[in-house]
Protein backbone atom coordinates (compact mmCIF):
# COMPACT_ATOMS: atom_id res chain seq x y z
CA UNK A 1 0.00 0.00 0.00
CA UNK A 2 2.82 2.59 0.90
CA UNK A 3 4.21 1.49 -2.74
CA UNK A 4 1.24 3.29 -4.47
CA UNK A 5 0.95 6.21 -1.51
CA UNK A 6 4.32 7.20 -2.96
CA UNK A 7 3.73 7.03 -6.60
CA UNK A 8 0.50 8.58 -5.99
CA UNK A 9 2.48 11.65 -4.02
CA UNK A 10 5.23 12.05 -6.80
CA UNK A 11 2.44 12.06 -10.44
CA UNK A 12 0.67 15.13 -7.87
CA UNK A 13 3.83 16.56 -7.06
CA UNK A 14 5.27 16.27 -11.12
CA UNK A 15 2.40 17.20 -12.24
CA UNK A 16 1.89 20.50 -10.13
CA UNK A 17 5.68 21.69 -11.11
CA UNK A 18 4.77 20.84 -14.62
CA UNK A 19 3.46 23.68 -16.30
CA UNK A 20 0.48 23.16 -19.04
CA UNK A 21 1.68 23.29 -22.27
CA UNK A 22 -1.20 24.15 -24.58
CA UNK A 23 -3.26 27.55 -24.17
CA UNK A 24 -6.04 28.17 -25.81
CA UNK A 25 -9.28 30.65 -26.50
CA UNK A 26 -12.69 30.43 -27.88
CA UNK A 27 -13.70 34.53 -27.57
CA UNK A 28 -10.39 36.80 -28.93
CA UNK A 29 -11.34 39.98 -30.16
CA UNK A 30 -10.31 40.92 -33.65
CA UNK A 31 -11.50 44.32 -35.18
CA UNK A 32 -10.66 45.74 -38.60
CA UNK A 33 -10.68 49.55 -39.85
CA UNK A 34 -10.91 50.23 -43.50
CA UNK A 35 -9.99 54.34 -43.82
CA UNK A 36 -10.76 55.68 -47.00
CA UNK A 37 -11.06 59.42 -47.87
CA UNK A 38 -15.47 58.71 -48.08
CA UNK A 39 -15.92 55.81 -46.23
CA UNK A 40 -14.84 54.16 -42.55
CA UNK A 41 -15.41 50.99 -42.01
CA UNK A 42 -15.38 49.22 -39.12
CA UNK A 43 -16.14 45.50 -37.59
CA UNK A 44 -15.62 43.45 -34.91
CA UNK A 45 -15.74 39.79 -34.19
CA UNK A 46 -15.56 38.32 -30.44
CA UNK A 47 -15.01 34.67 -31.85
CA UNK A 48 -11.23 34.21 -32.57
CA UNK A 49 -10.02 30.86 -31.51
CA UNK A 50 -6.35 30.32 -30.56
CA UNK A 51 -3.80 27.83 -29.45
CA UNK A 52 -0.76 28.26 -28.49
CA UNK A 53 1.90 25.41 -27.64
CA UNK A 54 4.72 26.53 -25.14
CA UNK A 55 6.82 23.25 -25.27
CA UNK A 56 7.16 24.01 -29.42
CA UNK A 57 6.26 27.65 -29.33
CA UNK A 58 3.95 27.03 -31.86
CA UNK A 59 0.42 29.00 -32.03
CA UNK A 60 -2.83 28.40 -34.31
CA UNK A 61 -4.86 31.62 -34.50
CA UNK A 62 -8.97 30.89 -36.83
CA UNK A 63 -11.72 33.09 -37.47
CA UNK A 64 -15.25 32.76 -38.87
CA UNK A 65 -15.74 35.66 -41.43
CA UNK A 66 -19.12 35.52 -40.85
CA UNK A 67 -18.76 36.00 -37.25
CA UNK A 68 -17.53 40.24 -38.13
CA UNK A 69 -20.30 42.52 -36.79
CA UNK A 70 -20.81 46.47 -37.27
CA UNK A 71 -20.25 47.96 -40.52
CA UNK A 72 -21.82 50.85 -41.66
CA UNK A 73 -25.07 48.84 -43.13
CA UNK A 74 -26.74 45.28 -43.38
CA UNK A 75 -26.24 45.42 -46.96
CA UNK A 76 -22.47 46.61 -46.11
CA UNK A 77 -22.33 43.40 -44.49
CA UNK A 78 -23.68 41.61 -47.20
CA UNK A 79 -21.30 42.90 -49.47
CA UNK A 80 -18.57 41.69 -47.49
CA UNK A 81 -19.44 38.20 -47.09
CA UNK A 82 -20.71 38.15 -50.97
CA UNK A 83 -18.08 39.58 -53.04
CA UNK A 84 -15.09 40.73 -51.23
CA UNK A 85 -14.50 37.73 -48.77
CA UNK A 86 -17.05 35.57 -50.42
CA UNK A 87 -17.26 33.80 -47.18
CA UNK A 88 -18.83 31.29 -48.68
CA UNK A 89 -15.80 29.58 -50.50
CA UNK A 90 -13.19 31.07 -47.58
CA UNK A 91 -15.56 30.70 -44.58
CA UNK A 92 -11.89 31.41 -42.14
CA UNK A 93 -9.17 33.57 -42.41
CA UNK A 94 -5.94 31.05 -40.49
CA UNK A 95 -2.75 32.21 -38.97
CA UNK A 96 -0.81 29.45 -37.72
CA UNK A 97 3.44 29.27 -37.11
CA UNK A 98 6.48 29.53 -34.57
CA UNK A 99 7.03 32.52 -32.19
CA UNK A 100 10.70 33.65 -33.03
CA UNK A 101 11.77 34.59 -29.88
CA UNK A 102 11.91 32.06 -26.94
CA UNK A 103 9.99 33.26 -23.76
CA UNK A 104 10.44 31.64 -20.48
CA UNK A 105 6.02 31.99 -20.27
CA UNK A 106 7.04 30.53 -16.30
CA UNK A 107 7.79 34.13 -15.62
CA UNK A 108 5.30 36.74 -15.50
CA UNK A 109 5.61 40.12 -17.31
CA UNK A 110 5.38 41.57 -20.67
CA UNK A 111 7.13 40.68 -23.60
CA UNK A 112 7.27 41.86 -27.84
CA UNK A 113 7.42 38.90 -29.63
CA UNK A 114 7.31 38.34 -33.40
CA UNK A 115 5.12 35.24 -34.77
CA UNK A 116 5.80 34.30 -37.75
CA UNK A 117 3.73 31.77 -40.25
CA UNK A 118 1.09 31.95 -42.59
CA UNK A 119 -1.88 33.95 -43.13
CA UNK A 120 -4.53 32.48 -45.24
CA UNK A 121 -7.19 35.27 -45.55
CA UNK A 122 -9.56 34.45 -49.05
CA UNK A 123 -7.53 31.25 -49.88
CA UNK A 124 -4.68 33.36 -50.25
CA UNK A 125 -1.57 32.36 -48.26
CA UNK A 126 0.81 34.90 -47.41
CA UNK A 127 3.72 34.53 -44.77
CA UNK A 128 4.05 37.63 -42.40
CA UNK A 129 5.64 38.05 -39.52
CA UNK A 130 3.47 39.80 -36.98
CA UNK A 131 4.66 41.74 -33.73
CA UNK A 132 2.42 41.27 -30.77
CA UNK A 133 2.93 42.45 -27.10
CA UNK A 134 2.42 39.28 -25.17
CA UNK A 135 1.60 39.68 -21.07
CA UNK A 136 2.38 36.59 -18.72
CA UNK A 137 -0.05 36.66 -16.02
CA UNK A 138 -1.24 34.48 -13.05
CA UNK A 139 -4.15 33.37 -15.10
CA UNK A 140 -3.06 33.49 -18.39
CA UNK A 141 -1.37 34.62 -21.43
CA UNK A 142 -2.66 38.00 -22.88
CA UNK A 143 -1.98 38.84 -26.31
CA UNK A 144 -2.33 42.02 -28.38
CA UNK A 145 -1.24 43.06 -32.19
CA UNK A 146 -1.61 45.76 -34.33
CA UNK A 147 -1.02 44.86 -38.22
CA UNK A 148 -2.50 45.37 -41.51
CA UNK A 149 -3.27 43.63 -44.19
CA UNK A 150 -2.70 44.68 -47.74
CA UNK A 151 -6.16 43.32 -49.95
CA UNK A 152 -4.24 43.21 -52.90
CA UNK A 153 -2.13 40.63 -51.17
CA UNK A 154 -4.86 38.96 -51.06
CA UNK A 155 -6.62 38.89 -53.98
CA UNK A 156 -9.32 41.12 -53.21
CA UNK A 157 -10.12 43.46 -55.91
CA UNK A 158 -11.67 46.67 -55.41
CA UNK A 159 -13.99 48.08 -57.91
CA UNK A 160 -13.08 51.25 -59.27
CA UNK A 161 -16.47 52.37 -58.22
CA UNK A 162 -15.59 52.11 -54.55
CA UNK A 163 -12.04 53.18 -54.96
CA UNK A 164 -13.20 55.85 -52.60
CA UNK A 165 -15.26 54.21 -49.84
CA UNK A 166 -12.53 51.34 -49.69
CA UNK A 167 -8.58 51.29 -48.51
CA UNK A 168 -6.55 48.70 -49.48
CA UNK A 169 -4.67 48.60 -46.91
CA UNK A 170 -6.71 47.39 -43.75
CA UNK A 171 -5.76 47.68 -40.00
CA UNK A 172 -6.36 44.98 -38.00
CA UNK A 173 -6.12 44.76 -33.94
CA UNK A 174 -6.00 41.89 -32.09
CA UNK A 175 -6.83 41.36 -28.14
CA UNK A 176 -7.10 37.87 -26.14
CA UNK A 177 -6.43 36.38 -23.76
CA UNK A 178 -5.11 32.46 -23.50
CA UNK A 179 -5.58 30.38 -20.90
CA UNK A 180 -4.55 26.42 -19.88
CA UNK A 181 -6.14 24.10 -21.26
CA UNK B 1 -3.76 -7.38 -4.04
CA UNK B 2 -0.98 -6.98 -5.98
CA UNK B 3 -1.88 -7.15 -9.24
CA UNK B 4 -4.39 -4.26 -8.37
CA UNK B 5 -1.35 -1.93 -7.09
CA UNK B 6 0.26 -2.68 -10.17
CA UNK B 7 -2.98 -1.80 -12.11
CA UNK B 8 -2.72 1.50 -10.10
CA UNK B 9 0.62 2.40 -11.18
CA UNK B 10 0.29 1.11 -14.55
CA UNK B 11 -2.88 3.23 -14.91
CA UNK B 12 -0.55 6.48 -13.19
CA UNK B 13 2.27 6.22 -14.98
CA UNK B 14 -0.14 6.37 -18.19
CA UNK B 15 -1.39 9.33 -17.11
CA UNK B 16 1.90 11.12 -16.17
CA UNK B 17 2.77 10.14 -20.01
CA UNK B 18 0.31 11.40 -21.36
CA UNK B 19 0.17 15.50 -20.10
CA UNK B 20 3.84 14.93 -21.74
CA UNK B 21 2.98 13.49 -24.88
CA UNK B 22 0.24 16.01 -26.22
CA UNK B 23 1.95 15.93 -29.65
CA UNK B 24 -1.14 17.87 -31.16
CA UNK B 25 -1.57 20.08 -34.61
CA UNK B 26 -2.80 23.00 -32.67
CA UNK B 27 -4.54 24.09 -36.31
CA UNK B 28 -5.60 21.21 -36.66
CA UNK B 29 -7.32 21.48 -32.88
CA UNK B 30 -8.59 24.16 -34.10
CA UNK B 31 -10.62 23.03 -36.80
CA UNK B 32 -11.83 20.11 -35.04
CA UNK B 33 -13.60 22.52 -32.32
CA UNK B 34 -15.04 24.77 -34.60
CA UNK B 35 -16.43 22.01 -36.79
CA UNK B 36 -18.51 20.86 -33.73
CA UNK B 37 -19.46 24.01 -33.01
CA UNK B 38 -20.75 24.81 -35.99
CA UNK B 39 -23.40 21.83 -35.72
CA UNK B 40 -24.90 23.40 -32.97
CA UNK B 41 -25.38 27.02 -34.29
CA UNK B 42 -28.13 27.54 -36.91
CA UNK B 43 -26.39 28.83 -40.38
CA UNK B 44 -29.20 31.15 -41.94
CA UNK B 45 -28.76 31.45 -45.97
CA UNK B 46 -28.07 35.21 -46.67
CA UNK B 47 -28.49 36.77 -50.36
CA UNK B 48 -30.19 34.76 -52.19
CA UNK B 49 -31.04 37.02 -54.89
CA UNK B 50 -29.30 40.13 -55.13
CA UNK B 51 -32.46 42.43 -55.37
CA UNK B 52 -35.82 42.67 -53.97
CA UNK B 53 -37.22 41.87 -57.13
CA UNK B 54 -35.94 39.06 -59.87
CA UNK B 55 -37.37 40.79 -62.65
CA UNK B 56 -40.46 42.40 -62.33
CA UNK B 57 -41.69 40.26 -59.44
CA UNK B 58 -40.67 39.85 -55.93
CA UNK B 59 -37.77 37.63 -55.38
CA UNK B 60 -38.07 35.87 -51.31
CA UNK B 61 -35.01 38.95 -50.33
CA UNK B 62 -36.98 41.79 -47.60
CA UNK B 63 -35.12 45.17 -47.61
CA UNK B 64 -32.99 45.36 -44.76
CA UNK B 65 -34.26 46.29 -41.59
CA UNK B 66 -34.05 50.22 -41.23
CA UNK B 67 -33.03 50.44 -44.76
CA UNK B 68 -34.88 52.57 -47.64
CA UNK B 69 -34.90 51.39 -50.78
CA UNK B 70 -35.58 53.96 -53.82
CA UNK B 71 -36.35 52.34 -56.96
CA UNK B 72 -36.81 53.93 -60.42
CA UNK B 73 -37.92 50.91 -62.88
CA UNK B 74 -38.35 51.79 -66.86
CA UNK B 75 -39.75 50.21 -69.44
CA UNK B 76 -39.45 51.20 -72.92
CA UNK B 77 -41.66 50.07 -75.83
CA UNK B 78 -41.41 46.99 -77.93
CA UNK B 79 -37.78 46.79 -79.63
CA UNK B 80 -39.73 45.72 -82.96
CA UNK B 81 -40.91 49.44 -83.51
CA UNK B 82 -37.69 49.85 -85.34
CA UNK B 83 -35.69 52.60 -86.16
CA UNK B 84 -39.05 55.24 -86.13
CA UNK B 85 -39.07 54.57 -82.56
CA UNK B 86 -35.29 53.97 -81.54
CA UNK B 87 -36.20 50.55 -80.39
CA UNK B 88 -38.63 50.99 -78.54
CA UNK B 89 -36.70 54.16 -76.46
CA UNK B 90 -38.94 56.73 -77.88
CA UNK B 91 -42.11 55.27 -75.72
CA UNK B 92 -40.67 55.31 -72.10
CA UNK B 93 -42.69 54.21 -69.03
CA UNK B 94 -41.41 54.18 -65.57
CA UNK B 95 -42.63 53.37 -61.81
CA UNK B 96 -41.17 55.00 -59.13
CA UNK B 97 -41.13 53.29 -55.89
CA UNK B 98 -40.03 53.58 -51.85
CA UNK B 99 -39.39 50.51 -50.25
CA UNK B 100 -38.87 50.12 -46.37
CA UNK B 101 -37.60 47.43 -44.44
CA UNK B 102 -39.55 47.30 -40.84
CA UNK B 103 -38.04 43.94 -39.35
CA UNK B 104 -35.64 41.65 -40.77
CA UNK B 105 -38.57 39.51 -41.62
CA UNK B 106 -41.63 42.57 -42.58
CA UNK B 107 -41.08 45.01 -45.63
CA UNK B 108 -43.63 47.71 -46.91
CA UNK B 109 -43.43 49.79 -50.01
CA UNK B 110 -45.40 52.31 -51.88
CA UNK B 111 -45.16 52.96 -55.60
CA UNK B 112 -46.01 54.76 -58.71
CA UNK B 113 -46.50 53.46 -62.32
CA UNK B 114 -47.20 55.60 -65.21
CA UNK B 115 -48.72 52.43 -67.18
CA UNK B 116 -52.42 53.29 -65.91
CA UNK B 117 -51.56 55.71 -63.30
CA UNK B 118 -51.57 53.37 -61.12
CA UNK B 119 -50.83 53.30 -57.20
CA UNK B 120 -49.69 50.37 -55.34
CA UNK B 121 -48.93 49.25 -52.02
CA UNK B 122 -47.28 45.88 -50.40
CA UNK B 123 -46.24 43.60 -47.84
CA UNK B 124 -43.76 40.72 -48.08
CA UNK B 125 -42.92 38.89 -44.81
CA UNK B 126 -40.66 35.94 -44.47
CA UNK B 127 -42.28 33.44 -42.85
CA UNK B 128 -39.21 30.63 -43.10
CA UNK B 129 -35.37 31.12 -43.79
CA UNK B 130 -33.27 28.36 -45.59
CA UNK B 131 -30.83 27.21 -43.24
CA UNK B 132 -28.26 24.76 -42.17
CA UNK B 133 -26.49 23.70 -39.01
CA UNK B 134 -28.48 22.91 -35.97
CA UNK B 135 -31.68 23.85 -37.90
CA UNK B 136 -32.12 22.80 -41.64
CA UNK B 137 -34.47 24.63 -43.48
CA UNK B 138 -34.42 23.37 -47.25
CA UNK B 139 -36.24 26.51 -48.55
CA UNK B 140 -37.28 29.98 -47.65
CA UNK B 141 -40.76 31.14 -47.87
CA UNK B 142 -42.62 34.18 -48.24
CA UNK B 143 -45.83 35.87 -48.26
CA UNK B 144 -46.50 38.79 -50.62
CA UNK B 145 -49.60 40.78 -50.84
CA UNK B 146 -50.16 43.68 -52.82
CA UNK B 147 -53.31 46.27 -53.41
CA UNK B 148 -53.04 48.43 -56.46
CA UNK B 149 -55.42 51.13 -57.39
CA UNK B 150 -55.46 52.53 -61.44
CA UNK B 151 -56.81 55.81 -61.48
CA UNK B 152 -57.06 56.43 -65.11
CA UNK B 153 -60.54 58.65 -66.31
CA UNK B 154 -63.74 56.90 -66.31
CA UNK B 155 -64.52 55.47 -69.73
CA UNK B 156 -68.13 55.42 -69.67
CA UNK B 157 -69.50 58.46 -67.03
CA UNK B 158 -72.88 57.71 -67.89
CA UNK B 159 -72.90 54.64 -65.55
CA UNK B 160 -72.54 54.62 -62.06
CA UNK B 161 -68.71 53.92 -61.50
CA UNK B 162 -67.69 53.27 -57.53
CA UNK B 163 -64.18 53.50 -56.70
CA UNK B 164 -63.59 50.23 -55.52
CA UNK B 165 -63.94 49.43 -59.20
CA UNK B 166 -59.84 51.07 -59.16
CA UNK B 167 -59.06 48.41 -57.03
CA UNK B 168 -56.81 45.13 -58.10
CA UNK B 169 -55.27 42.74 -55.60
CA UNK B 170 -52.43 40.25 -55.83
CA UNK B 171 -51.14 37.43 -53.12
CA UNK B 172 -48.46 35.45 -53.94
CA UNK B 173 -46.05 32.56 -51.99
CA UNK B 174 -42.90 32.69 -52.65
CA UNK B 175 -40.65 29.37 -52.01
CA UNK B 176 -37.31 29.83 -53.26
CA UNK B 177 -33.72 27.71 -52.33
CA UNK B 178 -29.97 28.87 -53.03
CA UNK B 179 -29.22 25.86 -54.25
CA UNK B 180 -25.32 27.20 -54.17
CA UNK B 181 -23.39 30.10 -54.07
CA UNK B 182 -24.61 30.93 -57.78
CA UNK B 183 -27.69 29.22 -58.15
CA UNK B 184 -30.84 30.38 -56.61
CA UNK B 185 -34.33 29.30 -57.95
CA UNK B 186 -37.65 30.25 -56.91
CA UNK B 187 -42.11 29.14 -57.23
CA UNK B 188 -44.06 31.50 -57.08
CA UNK B 189 -48.07 30.58 -56.84
CA UNK B 190 -49.77 33.75 -57.36
CA UNK B 191 -53.66 34.75 -57.15
CA UNK B 192 -54.63 38.21 -58.69
CA UNK B 193 -57.93 39.96 -58.42
CA UNK B 194 -60.16 42.15 -60.19
CA UNK B 195 -62.67 43.61 -58.34
CA UNK B 196 -64.07 44.77 -61.62
CA UNK B 197 -63.36 42.99 -65.09
CA UNK B 198 -63.95 44.43 -68.61
CA UNK B 199 -66.39 42.07 -70.26
CA UNK B 200 -68.86 39.77 -68.00
CA UNK B 201 -66.94 36.99 -69.43
CA UNK B 202 -63.51 37.93 -67.79
CA UNK B 203 -62.65 35.28 -64.58
CA UNK B 204 -62.06 37.95 -61.87
CA UNK B 205 -59.46 35.92 -60.35
CA UNK B 206 -56.44 34.84 -62.32
CA UNK B 207 -54.17 31.61 -61.35
CA UNK B 208 -50.53 31.96 -62.31
CA UNK B 209 -47.63 29.86 -61.52
CA UNK B 210 -44.61 32.00 -61.35
CA UNK B 211 -40.60 30.30 -61.65
CA UNK B 212 -38.13 32.70 -61.47
CA UNK B 213 -33.71 32.26 -60.91
CA UNK B 214 -30.40 33.61 -61.05
CA UNK B 215 -27.23 32.56 -62.17
CA UNK B 216 -24.15 34.47 -60.61
CA UNK B 217 -21.35 35.01 -63.51
CA UNK B 218 -19.31 36.81 -60.90
CA UNK B 219 -19.02 38.04 -57.63
CA UNK B 220 -21.52 41.30 -58.81
CA UNK B 221 -23.05 40.05 -61.86
CA UNK B 222 -25.70 37.72 -62.30
CA UNK B 223 -28.02 36.78 -65.15
CA UNK B 224 -31.97 36.29 -63.98
CA UNK B 225 -34.94 34.62 -65.45
CA UNK B 226 -38.33 34.74 -64.57
CA UNK B 227 -41.66 33.78 -66.15
CA UNK B 228 -45.40 33.68 -64.77
CA UNK B 229 -47.45 30.91 -66.31
CA UNK B 230 -51.42 31.52 -66.04
CA UNK B 231 -53.66 28.46 -65.27
CA UNK B 232 -55.98 27.96 -68.28
CA UNK B 233 -59.26 28.37 -67.37
CA UNK B 234 -58.23 31.49 -64.88
CA UNK B 235 -56.29 33.14 -67.15
CA UNK B 236 -57.22 36.98 -68.87
CA UNK B 237 -58.26 35.81 -72.68
CA UNK B 238 -56.16 37.83 -74.97
CA UNK B 239 -53.13 37.77 -72.94
CA UNK B 240 -49.69 36.16 -73.24
CA UNK B 241 -47.67 34.47 -70.76
CA UNK B 242 -44.77 37.15 -68.95
CA UNK B 243 -41.44 35.78 -69.87
CA UNK B 244 -38.35 38.42 -68.73
CA UNK B 245 -34.92 37.85 -69.26
CA UNK B 246 -32.12 40.19 -67.70
CA UNK B 247 -28.56 40.67 -65.59
CA UNK B 248 -28.08 42.25 -62.41
CA UNK B 249 -25.28 44.72 -61.66
CA UNK B 250 -24.11 45.37 -57.99
CA UNK B 251 -21.94 48.32 -57.27
CA UNK B 252 -21.66 49.10 -53.67
CA UNK B 253 -25.42 51.18 -52.95
CA UNK B 254 -26.79 50.16 -56.05
CA UNK B 255 -27.80 47.13 -58.03
CA UNK B 256 -29.13 47.58 -61.87
CA UNK B 257 -30.80 45.19 -63.44
CA UNK B 258 -30.96 45.35 -67.30
CA UNK B 259 -33.50 43.11 -68.98
CA UNK B 260 -35.65 42.41 -71.60
CA UNK B 261 -39.18 41.53 -71.06
CA UNK B 262 -42.81 40.97 -72.99
CA UNK B 263 -44.79 43.01 -70.54
CA UNK B 264 -45.45 46.49 -70.27
CA UNK B 265 -46.83 47.05 -66.75
CA UNK B 266 -44.47 46.53 -63.49
CA UNK B 267 -46.59 45.53 -60.93
CA UNK B 268 -48.07 42.41 -60.50
CA UNK B 269 -51.69 42.67 -62.02
CA UNK B 270 -50.33 44.53 -65.28
CA UNK B 271 -47.38 41.84 -66.15
CA UNK B 272 -48.96 38.54 -64.70
CA UNK B 273 -52.78 39.18 -66.26
CA UNK B 274 -52.02 41.50 -68.73
CA UNK B 275 -48.99 40.90 -70.55
CA UNK B 276 -50.00 41.08 -74.51
CA UNK B 277 -46.27 41.06 -76.17
CA UNK B 278 -45.16 37.56 -78.15
CA UNK B 279 -41.77 36.83 -77.99
CA UNK B 280 -41.69 34.85 -80.78
CA UNK B 281 -42.93 38.44 -82.73
CA UNK B 282 -40.62 40.68 -81.18
CA UNK B 283 -43.35 42.62 -79.24
CA UNK B 284 -40.17 43.13 -76.42
CA UNK B 285 -39.22 45.34 -74.33
CA UNK B 286 -36.00 46.66 -73.20
CA UNK B 287 -36.31 47.87 -69.20
CA UNK B 288 -34.27 48.52 -66.21
CA UNK B 289 -34.43 48.90 -62.76
CA UNK B 290 -32.20 50.86 -60.25
CA UNK B 291 -32.65 50.30 -56.94
CA UNK B 292 -30.26 52.78 -54.08
CA UNK B 293 -30.23 51.94 -50.41
CA UNK B 294 -30.38 54.76 -48.09
CA UNK B 295 -29.94 53.59 -44.26
CA UNK B 296 -32.17 55.31 -42.19
CA UNK B 297 -31.61 53.82 -38.94
CA UNK B 298 -27.63 53.69 -38.09
CA UNK B 299 -26.04 50.99 -36.45
CA UNK B 300 -25.40 52.23 -32.66
CA UNK B 301 -22.85 49.74 -32.00
CA UNK B 302 -19.78 51.14 -33.62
Amino acid sequence: MRLVQIIVILWICCSAFVQPVIYTTNNGIVTFRSEAPFELINATSKELKGALDLSKNNFAFRIRIRSFEGFNSPLQKEHFNENYMESEKFPEAVFNGKIIETIDFSKKGKYTIRAKGKLIIHGVEQERIIKSDVEVTDKGIRISSVFSVLLSDHNIPIPRIVKEKLANEINVSIQTELFAK
Amino acid sequence: MLLKKLFIIFILSCSCLLTYAQEVDLNQMLEEEQKKEEKDKIHYTEATFKSTRIINGHSIEVTQKGIMDFRIAHRFGTINGGFYDLFGLDNASMRMSFDFGLTPRLMVGVGRSTYQKQYDAFFKYKLLRQSSGKRNMPVSLAWMSSAMLQTMKWTDTTRPNYFSSRMYYAHQIIVARKFSESTSIQIMPTLVHYNLVKLAGDPSDVIAIGIGGRQKVSPRVSINAEYYYQIPGYQMPNTTNSFSLGVDIETGGHVFQLHFTNSRGMTERTFISETAGKWGKGDVLFGFNISRVFTLKKNKKK
